[in-house]
């Protein structure tokens, strides 16, 4: 079964050690869209359908928290699953994120099960069993 | 908070990074002029909060290829470019900064600035609060990281 991943960082890098990790840890048929910021990931979305979205906090443009809101408040968008991934895990912060809306919350630095579980856990019980 | 225990924490963000996103262990501590003469790649980056600070990082070469193409996933004989080499350093260094802070047991959040390269040579004056040898032997280059925090206010 595949499966879209929109991967929303400002380090192109990052982007391509989070789409390394998701391939290295056996999750199939996962398909890949990108964006620098929230404002990009809008844009991306508007035109394209995805499973999950994976998203920093600390973007130019437009951050993680906006990109939120932003998908929050819309009645189509707000159902896609969106798990932030960060170097912040003050519990505030966390719980900001989870309260605006957020599905799942992965620190960096993480192993790839963690993401993979994380991953697995919001796109649900089709996605399980790799 | 003593500064002992700033650079204990420093020492196991580090070790936590590089074992679980750049899957490279810490050797140990870098033997005085270890890597001397090498290029270096350094990175910095400012933390707001209680306490506010910077965190400054500077890596060999060698080693920088190294973590690198663990981090990308890329060749040894496919060398990456260097404005790919200094965002992976950015990275680490952000990464190093955000694991430290994590340990800090506060309610409050930090807000991380971006990490921006330094020239080598603007590192801050004075010893590392760490300097740490990669790798399997210290030949595998090191990394050494300062760490500043702003006098707590109150």
């Amino acid at each position: 079964m595949s499966f879209r991943v929109l991967i929303v960082d400002d380090s192109a890098v990052m982007r391509a050690f989070i789409r390394r990790i998701i391939v290295l840890s056996g999750m199939e048929g996962a398909e890949f869209l990108e964006a620098s910021d929230g404002r990009e990931a809008l844009n991306l979305l508007s035109k394209q359908w995805v499973d999950v979205v994976l998203t920093d906090i600390n973007m130019p443009s437009m951050d993680g928290e906006e990109l939120l809101r932003c998908l929050e408040a819309d009645d189509v968008l707000k159902s896609v699953p969106v798990v932030v991934v960060s170097t912040d895990s003050t519990a505030s912060r966390i719980r900001q994120m989870l309260s605006l809306g957020a599905r799942g919350y992965v620190k960096k630095p993480f192993l790839p099960e963690t993401l993979r579980e994380e991953l697995e856990r919001v796109l649900g019980g089709a996605y399980a069993g790799y | 908070m003593p500064d002992i225990e700033w650079d204990e924490m420093l020492a196991a963000a580090t070790g936590e990074v590089l074992e679980t996103m750049f899957f490279t262990d810490v050797y140990g501590p870098a033997p005085a002029g270890a890597s001397a003469g090498e290029p270096r790649v350094a990175a910095s980056l400012g933390f707001e909060g209680t306490p506010s600070g910077a965190l400054t990082l500077s890596v060999s070469e060698p080693a920088v290829r190294a973590l690198a193409s663990n981090f990308l996933g890329s060749e040894e004989d496919d060398p990456l470019p260097p404005a790919q080499l200094g965002s992976v350093v950015c990275e680490l260094a952000n990464m190093i900064c955000g694991s430290l802070l994590s340990r800090v047991k506060v309610e409050e959040h930090f807000r991380l600035t971006s990490p921006e390269l330094l020239p080598a040579d603007a590192c801050p004056p004075g010893p590392p609060s760490q300097s740490l040898a990669m790798g399997e032997a210290e030949a595998d280059g090191t990394i050494d990281i300062w760490l500043a925090l702003e006098p707590h206010a109150g």
